[in-house]
This record gives C-alpha cells, structure tokens and sequence, in this order.
C-alpha cells in the first residue's frame, strides 16, 4: 500500500519515492498512519438525489390543518424533538429513524429551486447557479480538500456538475471503473490483453508520473492546471490500484443502500471524500402523487440502516464515522401544493432539503413555508421566519454546506449569505 | 446607393488599416507553438488522429510555413473525418447521443440490438449535420431542410419513406404522416429527445430549440417570482404565465415558439409508436393550453416552415453556430472578452453564406487557435494552450498508431458510451454528463493506462511473431530474439522511433528515456521471461505519454 498526499504532505515525499527502488516502491508500506492524519479531521458527505422533484409535504414539509395544501390520506404531524414531519401509518420507519437520530437531523423548508425545469433545478440546487462553469457542492467539496483523496468524489449514480474541478470527480457507474482499477478489463474487449502486473505495473506507472511531472512543470495557466490535474490523477490511480483489496473494490454495489454502505467504506479509508447516490423512485408524479410516500420512505429506512452502521464504524479522522460523515439528501424542486385533476403533482420551485450528521446544527427544522406551500422569509442566522429577512435560496444552504465542510463560502459564491443556522457553531 | 456603399467599405477599410496599424502584431497577443504542434492540433482537430511522419516532416522544412498550413487545412477540411469531427463538437450542444431507444425495434419488425439503433435514432439529426456540411450547405438548411435523413431500418422504425433509389445508407427521406418537413425541426428523433407532455405544452421544446440554435437557455434565467405571482401561480398557472409580469418575461416569448410544435403534441404516453406521430389536427391545440398564437419573438407564423424561416434569419442563430464550433475547437468556454475576436469569425461564416467548413477555416488559421500560450495577461486566463482529445479523439490517435481499436462486443468504447468508458475518460452521454471535462480525472487515468495496455499487448504480439503476416505495426528496429545486451543499439533506435510514432515529437539527443524503457524492459523480461510483455509494457508507458492525451 502507498500513500502519496500532496496536500498532506508527509516525510516522504512525491519525489524521493519516486527515487526508491521499485522493489520498495511495489510492496513497502508507506500509507500513511491514521495518527499522522488525525490532527486534520475532514468532514466527508454522502449527498442523495431524487430525481424528478420530490413532494416536500410527503415527509419533510407537514402542512395540516389548511386547504392550501393537499396532505397523503391518514398522514399526521410527527416530532422529533425539534424536528417536524409528516408520519403515518406507511411510515413507521421514518418515525423510528427520526426518534433515533433527531439530535444531529436539521430539515430546510422553504429553499427557492430558482427553477420548476428538471435539468435546471437540479443545476440550480447542486450548484447554486445556473452558470455550467459551477462545479457542485460535492465536486467544490472534494476539489478544496485539505486532505488528499484517491476518488475524491465518487459518483455511483445520480446528477454531477463538475464544471472546472472535473479532475476531483470519478463515475463509478456500471462497475467499469472497478474493472479500470483491477486491470480485468483488459480481459473484457473483443480483443483480450494481459495486466501488467506489480512490481512491473508500478515502475511503469512511476515513469509515467515522471513524464507527466515534466511536461506539467514546462506549462503556464490553463495548460498546466490540465496536466497537473492529470499528474495528481495518476497518483490517485496508483493508490487505488495498491489497495483496491483492502477497500473492497470488487463490488460497488446495485442498490442505494449498498452503494451507500460502500461510500462510506470509501470514506472511513480515506479513500473518497463525497458520494453521490441517487434515490430510487418515480418522482416525477404529474399523473399519481401516491408513488411518493413509498419511495421516500424506504430512503429514511436505508439511511438508518447506514446511520447505525457509521455509529459503529470507525472513522478516517474520528473516532467514529458517524461523526464524520454528512448526510444531504435532496431533489431538484418541490411539487404544487395542491393535486391536479389526475391526482398528481405538478412542478414547484419550493423545496426542502435534509441533512444530518457531523457538523450539522441538528434537532431543529429551519426554512418555512406558508399555507401555499410557499417560503417565508427566514432570518439566516436563526432560520426562522423574519419579516424583514430573506427567501432561503438554494444557494445560502449549499455555501452552508460548504462551510460544514470547513470551505470558506466566500471563495466559491462571493458576496452570497450563508445558512449559518444550519452549521454547528 | 452603390456610391454610399463603396465609400463606407472604403472608409471602414481605412479605419479598419489605421486601428491595425495601431495595435501590435497580432502574434504578440499570443506566443505559438512550434512547427510541428501546430500541426498536430491541426490534425487532431479536423481529423481526431496525429499527422504523418512525412506531413510533418514536408511541414517542417516548407519554405512558407503558414501557407503550408494553410494547405493542410484546407486538405483536412476535405475529408470525411472533419464532418465526424462536426458531428462531434455540435452533438455538445444537441446532446442527441444518448444512447435511448423509445420502443422496441421489433414491434415494427426490426431485428436489432438497442445499442445500434439508438445510434441511428441519434443519427437522424447528425445525419443532416453530415449532410450539411459535406454538401457545403448553409447552416440554416438544418432547420429548413425539406426533408429529414434515415437508413432503412430508421424509416422502418419512424415512419419515413425511404428512396427506391438508396443505396441502403443514409438518404434524405420523407415522414409519411402527414408532416412538413423543417430539417431538425420536424424530426421525430427531436421531439422522443426533447418530449413535452400536459401542461408543459411544448415548453420543453420551445427551450430545447432555443438552446441549441441559439444558445439561449430560457431556464437558465433565474427566477424572481413575487408573493402575487406565485398565488396567481397556485390557482390557475395558465393564467398566471399569461398575466404576470414576471412570469411574462419569459413566457412572453417562449410560449409562441412552443405554438409551433403541437402537430408533434401527444396524448397517450403508454403508447410508444403513438408518441412519434405527428397529427395535422393537433396543430391547433395551442388554444387550449397557453392561447398564445405561433410566433417567433413578435411575428406569426402559419406554420413550421415559416418558423424555420424566422428561426434561420435570427443573427443568434448564426451567431450560436459560431460559438459551438468555436467553443468546440478552442476548449474555451466564451465570455464578454472574446467577442471581438468571435466576431471575426462571424463574419467569415455569415459572408460564406453559412458554410461550416469556412468558419472552422477562419478559426483554424488564426493566431489564437495556434497559440502555446497568451501573452496579453486579458487572454491568459482563458486560453488553453494545451488541448484535451475527447475520448473520441483518443481512439482516433491511439487507433493510428498502433492500429487497435478497444472494442467491446464490436462497439468502440470510446466513441460508443455502451461501457461507461467514454464518459470515465471525459466524454459526455447527452443525458446525465452533457459538458466534457477538459482536465483529467482518475477515470481518465485508468482508462489511458488499460487502453494502452491492451494496444501495445496487440502490437507487440504481432510485430514480435516470426510467423506475422504483413508488415510490423511499430516494432521496426528489434526481433524477439534481441535483448539490451545483445543489441542495444537496435533497443535505442526503437525506443526513439516509438516516441516519434506516438506523440509526433523527437526526443532530444540528451533524453533519458531509451535508457530508462530499456531497464523497465530487462525488469519484466527477467520477471516474466517474455519479450512480447516486455515491449508490451514499454510501448503501453509510451503510450500513455501526455502528448498523447494533450494537444
């Protein structure tokens, strides 16, 4: 196993293992220890994505009690200390997870997609904005790392906007780049090819880095942001190619769930710093608005299940990776408040957004809407409603995460709001 | 009048010579690479694969360098691969290729894998574009064309007529429902790929259509709605669109646009077939959803073509044609800043009568399309003084030198996103990825090194094969019997050509390369006892130098 961390730097660096004999460079163990990284803990983020546009009333946005707003039949209002959504009798598994993690759960109401269109929704929530040079929250999150990660966002299914931080994201779709990192596709095409195998793979490798290290060093600007994104890519593969067994890189698994235990397998070996997974379900409910409360369901199941596995897991820079890790699950829109003429949902630019875990002010749901289903102005740094405050955009909770994440927001929206209620001081 | 005119071009000539004589060189805003680079972007661009040896060389030594390249481009820009490359740097903006199929190929009888025809599905539209350009036809016939493109199996699969008289390919063939024809505009490959349903009402398509000939992304707009707004929006969204002043801003416009297509509206989302077909009788249907009247930004249309008309006359319609081929061959994405220098190239298109292969001309033969970097500090941040090859590309110039494809059940992996490959080496998938990513990820990483892998192993294997036939693909200088120590000149000679052969750039005298392959070569031969690996393993390094991913 190797270890090559350039953000991190360690005794031993890039180069002078380089200059190690290939013997060393194949099979000594120079990972670095969990101690030498556990003065840098780095928050890592499993992000869900229902694509579709969700029904926020469905769980997180309860509106009883008005006309404005056509509620699931036999659905009431469930709390969990601070935290309010929608229970009944098809969710009892929400109830039980919220009742089990309500203190680091924070629901956002109320957040203005800027858009009812899929595609721009989905970039408007992701992004911020609507410029395609934005990367999205999880790709600025992994680009501006401190630490270094060999996937630093791993996409296993769902939307990505990479815009200009593309060299920090890795589909992982399909299995193919499993079968990238062992070598077994080259056993797959029409034509079959051996695998260089270690030691060999690897002195070949070092070359290679040496290469791309001197044709980087003699480019400016554009030019050599792409060739270093390459270099610190090779290193990357290198890494992964050294511990592919000891992360378990065989499988990624088909569903959710199992892709989000994966993730965070990636994370408790300091493999990845975020995750996208999408969530399973039909959201799209312009002709039957009941498809939503199964779908949405089952995702607070799953997450409970991983909640409680990350509650035993140690972590990559803490004791444990529940402290480490943050959930955020969310959709591009919302849907109308009321039901259209087929029993479904229309498109609705007020959305809601969960989050839960390390960093997270929990216990509390922030944002609101009114009986339209439409935002209140919130007071950010409370997040209750302000008469004189703001329309919570998508963008004041995305910086909000960014700041979880020990980002400085001003770096990547300058002069936007933060929803600082949502961070935990 | 033709007094008026001759004065003004002579008045514009002079201010245009003074305001020349006034700024510096033209090569002073940027410094360009040398001989040979010049040439392999210019290759790789209009072709997707390196130049010769000897076109390099015959570069080299010409006399009048830039009308020597000059000549190249106009050569390549000749050939079938340019259109490909088109094809390539449009479908950014169209997103065509997606790999869907919208009902199964055998309830009309067709006997074919989802794959393939997902492919002539996309085709429809990149057909014309090929069509277009190889025929050096204005831009504009893309939406006036009066008629669409389809093999067989796609007017079989569509509902088209395909020619008594085709040859079993791509032909101009005509819808049998009932439809006008309007090149992109009335193909059903369009509309499965930018579908509209219920109270959408064509929105969709209205936008899909803005978005790709003019470059204008109506949901790019941020929304501000106001409490009135969104209460009127609550109750009754028609009427609200048609009234408020903010939902007006855009709908003032978009709504008449999506007028246009409800000949192309359908009712019945089960039924796959019943989806493509466009009905006369629905043309009228706008009535009962927006009530706004077909138009194009303030003028009615009757019908589909005299939108096309409108749609082609736009200057952003011309001016977005720009842009995506500039874009495309630039790798940068436009701002305020690079107008004048955009323009420029307007106008050599817009006086071409529309013609694509001009404008890649103008585009190709200027400085900054040949610069290795900026040297005025304005154009330093935005311009890419290496380029990154598509995965297409790759496969182009991997596929030239060693004379490997990486195929997959006969697809190519780079070219086709069947595996996941293109889109892990920076591709799009017109649906999920839609912007390529110009600096290399881990998935890039790992795909040139496999890709290299299995490319060299089929080199050296044959080259290395007493019994091959035909001659050796880059093997020239060594034989499966010579070693380092039995003929290191052969070793050295072999290593400097295979650097020459794949990135197109000599190694220096002094370069520590032939020595160092040539030890990675003795380590896996003493690990492995195989000269076939051993070559293997060097040629796969050599491979994966960056100037072969870089340009």
């Amino acid at each position: 196993m190797r270890r090559m961390n350039r953000k991190h730097r360690l005794d031993v660096t890039r180069r002078s293992f380089l200059g190690g004999s290939a013997a060393l460079m194949g099979s000594a163990g120079l990972w670095a220890p969990r101690e030498a990284l556990a003065a840098v803990p780095e928050r890592k983020f499993l992000f869900f994505f229902a694509g579709g546009g969700w029904d926020t009333t469905t769980i997180l946005d309860p509106h009883f009690g008005t006309d404005g707003v056509d509620m699931d039949l036999d659905t009431v209002l469930g709390e969990a200390g601070g935290v309010r959504y929608t229970s009944g009798m098809d969710r009892e598994g929400v109830d039980e997870f919220m009742a089990a993690y309500h203190r680091r759960i924070a629901i956002v109401n109320g957040i203005d997609a800027h858009s009812v269109g899929h595609d721009s929704g989905t970039q408007f929530m992701l992004t911020g904005t609507s410029a395609s040079s934005y990367s999205d929250w999880p790709t600025v999150l992994a680009a501006k790392a401190r630490l270094e990660y060999p996937l630093p966002h791993v996409i296993f299914s769902g939307p990505s906007y990479a815009g200009t931080a593309g060299s920090a994201v890795v589909r992982a779709g399909g299995g193919t780049l499993l079968s990238l990192i062992d070598g077994s596709i080259n056993g797959q095409s029409d034509q079959p090819a051996p695998v260089t195998a270690p030691p060999a793979d690897d002195i070949a490798d070092d070359f290679v880095y040496k290469r791309i290290a001197d044709f980087a060093s003699q480019q400016n600007g554009l030019a050599k942001e792409r060739a270093e994104g390459l270099l610190s890519n090779i290193e990357r593969a290198m890494e992964l190619e050294g511990r592919q067994f000891e992360a378990g890189l065989d499988n990624l698994g088909n569903g959710m769930l199992d892709q989000a235990l994966k993730a965070t397998e990636l994370f408790r070996l300091g493999l990845a710093r975020c995750a996208m997974i999408s969530i399973p379900g039909g959201y799209d409910s312009h002709g039957n608005n009941m498809v939503q409360a199964p779908a949405q369901a089952s995702f607070y199941e799953a997450i409970h299940e991983v909640m409680d596995h990350m509650a035993s897991t140690p972590g990559h820079t803490t004791e444990w990776l529940i402290d480490e890790v943050v959930i955020v699950a969310m959709s591009e829109f919302g849907r109308t408040p009321r039901l259209n003429g087929g029993g479904g949902k229309d498109h609705w630019p007020y959305n809601s957004v969960f989050v839960a875990g390390a960093g997270v002010a929990g216990n509390q749901t922030l944002g609101s809407t009114d009986d339209s289903l439409i935002a209140n102005t919130i007071d950010l740094s409370t997040g209750q409603p302000s008469s004189g405050g703001t329309v919570l955009g998508c963008e004041h909770v995305g910086l909000a995460l960014l700041k979880i994440g020990g980002i400085d927001p001003s770096t990547v929206l300058p002069g936007v709001d933060v929803l600082d209620a949502l961070v935990r001081g | 009048m033709r007094s008026i005119l001759t004065a003004l071009t002579a008045l514009t000539a002079t201010a245009l010579l003074a305001s020349c004589a006034q700024e510096p060189p033209a090569d002073r805003r940027v410094e360009l690479l040398g001989d040979r680079e010049q040439l392999i972007r210019l290759s790789v661009d209009l072709r997707g694969m390196h130049p010769t040896e000897e076109e390099l060389r015959q570069f080299e030594d010409s006399g009048d360098k830039e009308a020597t390249y000059a000549a190249y481009a106009d050569l390549w820009l000749s050939q079938d691969n340019f259109v490909e490359r088109m094809v390539e740097v449009f479908d950014q903006r169209f997103l065509f290729r997606t790999g869907d199929v919208y009902f199964d190929p055998g309830e009309v009888g067709l006997d074919i894998d989802d794959r393939i025809m997902a492919e002539m599905i996309a085709n429809e539209p990149l057909q014309l574009l090929r069509y277009t350009i190889a025929n050096d036809l204005p831009y504009s016939t893309m939406v006036t064309a009066e008629h669409s493109m389809a093999n067989p199996e796609l007017a079989l699969y569509w509902g088209m007529d395909y020619p008594d008289d085709g040859n079993g390919g791509w032909e101009p063939a005509q819808y049998v429902d009932g439809r006008p024809h309007a090149g992109v505009l009335t193909m059903t490959t369009t509309w499965q790929r930018y579908p509209s349903m219920g109270g959408n009402a064509n929105r969709h398509r209205a936008n899909a259509i803005s978005k790709m000939f003019l470059c204008d992304d109506y949901l790019a707009r941020p929304i501000v709605l106001n409490r009135a707004a969104v209460d009127q929006l609550t109750v009754d969204p028609e009427n609200a669109i048609n009234q408020n002043i903010s939902c007006q801003s855009c709908h003032s416009t978009l709504d008449p646009l999506a007028a246009n297509f409800f000949g192309f509206f359908n009712y019945d989302a089960e039924d796959g077939i019943d989806q493509t077909m466009y009905r006369p009788e629905n043309e009228e249907e706008w009535r009962s959803y927006s009530g706004k009247e077909p138009g194009y930004f303030g003028r009615p249309t009757a019908n589909i073509n005299e939108f096309a008309e409108q749609l082609a006359l736009d200057s952003r319609f011309s001016e977005c044609a720009v842009r995506t081929v500039f874009e495309g061959l630039t790798q940068r994405t436009l701002s305020d800043e690079d107008w004048e220098e955009l323009s420029e190239h307007r106008l050599v298109f817009d006086s071409s009568g529309q013609n694509v292969r001009e404008l890649v001309r103008s585009i190709v033969n200027s400085n900054e399309y040949k610069a290795r970097q900026a040297l005025d500090p304005s154009l330093e941040e935005r311009l890419a003084g290496v380029k990154t090859a598509s995965p297409a590309q790759l496969a182009g110039i991997i596929s030239q030198i060693t004379g490997y494809r990486w195929f997959f059940d006969g697809r190519d992996a780079l070219v086709d996103n069947a595996q996941g490959l293109a889109v892990l080496a920076g591709g799009t998938d017109g649906r999920y990825v839609t912007n390529r990513s110009y600096i290399p990820s881990v998935g890039t990483a790992f795909t040139m090194e496999r890709y290299a892998q299995a490319a060299a192993w089929n080199v050296a294997e044959h080259d290395l094969d007493p019994n091959r036939e035909g001659s050796a693909k880059l093997l020239y200088f060594v034989t499966v019997e010579d070693t380092p120590e039995s003929n290191p000149e052969a070793f050295e000679e072999q290593i400097r050509f295979l650097y020459l052969a794949s990135t197109g750039l000599p190694l220096d005298e002094e370069a520590s390369e032939p020595a160092e392959l040539t030890e990675l070569w003795k380590y896996v031969y003493s690990v492995e006892a195989s000269p076939v690996l051993a070559w293997s393993t060097v040629i796969s390094v050599i491979l994966r130098d960056p100037r072969v991913l870089f340009y």
